[in-house]
């Protein structure tokens, strides 16, 4: 039995033992028990994904301990390919992260039976899917995910009456999903007559059938991906959702879409229209855009990480989407980096999300607030938490030495050599894209400023911020742990985007079409892209950097230690006493200058309330403000739709109105019309 | 002003800043370390504007209080040294003290001008306080109203030592 066997063996055994665990375990050792157990669980898919990526393979049928007679739902099988290895792998470390978060978190709702159980359940159907061998398999792994997570997203609805309304929309949007995945599989298997994914990559399909499953899996696949316009269910079921869940939704969760469109365009559908690219093109980048602007005005947390997520998973798309374009372009150089780049944002967005969301976690439940325009000043009472956000932050803003930056490196490194004159579309359109990526990169800074200075600097804004204190010891170690992988990322991308290439190929050593290879490691750990005469060595850098800084920072301040420290009786307040923590910079005002440059998109609605005294209209008693920014395209297209909806079910209420004899008379007419037809 | 045009201007004018006196002979004020580098904050505590003048010429070209290290700041979390002018009215009472105790220490107060040493011409005025010496400890004081640029600029040497 291989490493590879074992490890997916003990998938099967941990959900098991975390289920059995959660149902019939002591309470009091419930977290404790079912958290280890969820996170051996991811471990082991981690394990089988990096055995996966090192070059084993097999093939495990799920049919002969189900029995036969399954008929056309046979054959289900486990056979990750290195694309699937290197997803597990990823959703595995953030499953197995946010467990070992999840045992010093989960609490209330969160820690009940239910919500234990459907957690490792939520896991294991996540990690069925990048290792499922064919469709059927695929859909179980796939709606056992969905219907886990929505049990976990409404673990909280008895205290907040939101969750509902949020549990409705993901479980609306995510059935929408399935209902578009099996329409498009369904398309391909009975073209192929088999639903092994090998026999339907092998298979040479039209190219309407290959336009319909197309769009079809794609339509699919961005609903969980949380692209514009089918996002809105991430603003709301990501917040409501307890933290160590968000993360596992937003970092892991979400990737399963970007999986599944990967799996389409390479391995399913090799050859794709050149309009493909096009049309993926047009979802994702202005979801980028879209997303961070929301991100970047968000004042909720929670909110403002889900918006992210749609942001990232657009530059993602955006990625896989230049690669299709690239292609059939004479740059198919470029189009093997553009998805080398596209796996290292799901790799880093994974690791950044997992922490950022775990942090909010950490915070929620050491203030009891969502709302950053309440926080502040937690740098001081959580360290760490501090700590592993910002280094989270700094990821997410693409700065280096994160993984953040190493990704969007090589993929704006794609972007600029994908300009060939062969093509007039394409060179036109990529430059644009690097503008709108390049805006994408401005704005997730400032929302990163915004979302770690407004919560963990200056003062607290309220009475739970000020009393805010470290969280446990589980919490603080998954967090470390998270963080250290962000690092990781983006000081040895060369390791990374090694596995990154393995992924892509078929295992023999990795070439472009000009016969250099893709990714070549350098220096201590670094990358180069041979094919694009590009190189990136943050290590190196880091080290030379640290030699030329350390002796000047070390004589700075031996020299400075000669001149007397300055002691300051007082903190200045333009000479009068404001210094109340209602002076400091809110996350709302902030972004005031974002609402308003971009208020067209945005559409902010403001209320400015002034109450003026009794005697003067000129003498102010008080004044108050509200501001809200909705999502436009929840309000212009989905509330006008729901409502259209409702009008359409009143009506048919006329048909329906519970009168047992129209019923009757239904029943009566259907028989009549039945034998009718029959015996015509 | 473009780079060259400047350039012209400066060849055209040259150097207006009258010779600099000897440094002044009586004994420094202040913290050793301030030694060639003063920055200075300005409180006008209530004065009628007089000193201000003899002030800004101190700062201005002519005088120029900089090329012995003293130099003008926006905010007293950025001073070395207070630069007190006028009477101190009850409307600043309490700035002012605020003001001194937002300067890190060590620190300087200087108090320029009759009316901040003594009130002046506003002595038993209605909306006096009192001079600032009665309010905070003042280190050094310039007489005269208003005092020339000449003696406010001795002043700010004996505190950069130049």
């Amino acid at each position: 039995m291989s490493l590879l066997d074992s490890a997916l063996g003990a998938q099967f055994l941990f959900v098991l033992a975390a289920v059995v665990a959660a149902v019939a375990g002591p309470p009091a050792y419930r977290n404790r028990l079912c958290g280890s157990l969820s996170a051996a669980l991811g471990l082991s898919a981690a394990l089988a994904g990096a055995s996966v990526l090192g070059g084993s393979t097999t093939t495990w049928s799920l049919a002969h301990p189900l029995g036969a007679g399954l008929g056309p739902l046979a054959p289900l099988t486990l056979a990750p390919d290195r694309l699937g290895g290197f997803f597990l792998l990823v959703v595995g470390f953030v499953g197995a992260v946010a467990s070992v978060f999840g045992i010093g978190y989960a609490h209330g709702a969160a820690a009940s039976r239910t919500a234990w159980t459907a957690y490792p359940l939520f896991l294991f159907g996540m990690q069925l899917v990048p290792a499922a061998g064919d469709v059927v398999t695929f859909l179980v792994g796939w709606e056992v995910m969905a219907l886990a997570s929505t049990v976990l997203v409404l673990a909280d609805q008895a205290q907040r009456a939101r969750v509902r309304s949020a549990g409705l929309w993901y479980a609306v949007m995510t059935h929408l999903s399935f209902a578009l995945l099996a329409a498009g599989f369904a398309v391909l298997a009975s073209e192929a007559g088999s639903t092994r994914f090998a026999d339907i990559a092998g298979m040479p399909v039209g190219e309407g059938t290959a336009g319909v499953a197309f769009v079809l899996l794609t339509l699919g696949f961005v609903t969980k991906a949380g692209l514009v316009p089918v996002h809105v269910w991430l603003p709301r079921a990501h917040p409501e959702a307890p933290s160590h869940v968000s993360a596992v939704m937003s970092a892991a969760m979400v990737k399963m879409g970007v999986y599944g469109v990967l799996l389409t365009v390479t391995r399913l559908l090799p050859d794709a229209g050149r309009w493909w690219g096009l049309a993926l093109l047009a979802l994702a980048l202005p979801s980028a855009l879209y997303g961070i602007l929301q991100a970047s005005v968000a004042s909720d947390l929670k909110r403002l990480l889900a918006y992210s997520t749609t942001e990232n998973v657009g530059l993602i798309l955006t990625a896989v989407a230049v690669s299709m374009l690239t292609r059939h372009t004479g740059t198919a150089d470029v189009s093997q980096v553009a998805l080398v780049a596209a796996l290292l944002l799901v790799a880093s967005h994974a690791a950044f999300k997992t922490v950022l969301f775990l942090a909010a976690g950490a915070v929620l439940s050491a203030t009891g607030e969502r709302d950053l325009d309440r926080m502040g000043g937690l740098a001081g009472g959580m360290p760490v938490t501090a700590a592993a956000f910002g280094v989270a932050a700094l990821g997410a803003a693409a700065l280096p030495v994160t993984s953040g930056f190493v990704a969007e490196w090589v993929l704006l490194q794609s972007l600029i050599h994908g300009d060939v004159r062969t093509d007039r579309l394409t060179t036109a359109l990529l430059p644009a894209v690097v503008a709108v990526v390049a805006l994408t990169a401005g704005l997730a800074l400032l929302t990163f400023v915004k979302a770690f200075g407004i919560a963990f600097l200056a003062r607290a804004r309220s009475e739970g911020a000020a009393l805010a204190h470290e969280v446990s010891r589980s919490m603080r170690a998954a967090l470390i742990l998270g963080a250290a992988a962000v690092f990781g990322l983006g000081l040895f991308p060369g390791v990374s985007a090694s596995a990154a290439v393995a992924a892509l190929g078929d295992g023999t050593v990795p070439r472009g079409p000009s016969g250099l290879s893709v990714v070549l490691p350098v220096g201590l750990g670094g990358l180069q892209l041979p094919t694009l005469g590009a190189l990136l060595d943050p290590t190196s850098l880091l080290v030379l950097g640290a030699l030329l800084t350390v002796p000047v920072v070390a004589i700075s301040w031996a020299l400075a230690r000669t001149i007397p420290r300055r002691a300051v009786d007082l903190q200045w307040g333009c000479g009068g006493v404001r210094v109340s923590p209602r002076m400091q910079y809110t996350a709302t005002s902030f972004a005031e200058p974002l609402v308003r440059v971009f208020g067209d998109t945005l559409r902010p609605t403001q209320q400015l309330h002034v109450e003026r005294a009794k005697e003067s209209r000129f003498v102010v008693v008080g004044a108050s403000y509200r501001q809200r920014v909705g999502d436009v395209i929840e309000d212009r297209v989905y509330r006008p739709a729901a409502r259209w909806l409702g009008r359409v079910g009143d009506a048919a209420r006329r048909v329906q109105n519970g009168s047992i004899h129209r019923y009757l008379a239904f029943s009566f007419a259907a028989l009549v019309a039945l034998l009718v037809v029959v015996v015509r | 002003m473009s780079v060259l045009r400047l350039a012209k201007t400066i060849l055209r004018i040259g150097r207006m800043a009258e010779p600099a006196p000897d440094a002044p002979s009586e004994t420094p004020v202040g913290d050793a370390a301030l030694t060639g580098s003063v920055q200075v904050r300005h409180v006008d505590a209530g004065s009628c504007n007089g000193c201000e003048i003899e002030v800004g010429a101190v700062f201005g070209p002519v005088y120029d209080a900089e090329r012995y290290g003293a130099r003008l700041v926006a905010s007293p979390r950025h001073a070395d040294a207070l630069l007190v002018t006028g009477v101190v009215t009850h409307n600043m009472l309490q700035p002012l003290i605020r003001t001194v105790e937002a300067t890190p220490k060590p620190r300087v107060v200087i108090a320029v001008g009759d009316c901040a040493r003594d009130c002046g011409v506003f002595k038993g005025g209605y909306g006096v306080a009192g001079a600032v010496s009665d309010v905070v400890d003042v280190d050094l004081e310039v007489p005269g109203c208003p005092p020339t640029p000449d003696d406010i600029m001795t002043a700010l040497r004996r505190v950069t030592r130049q």
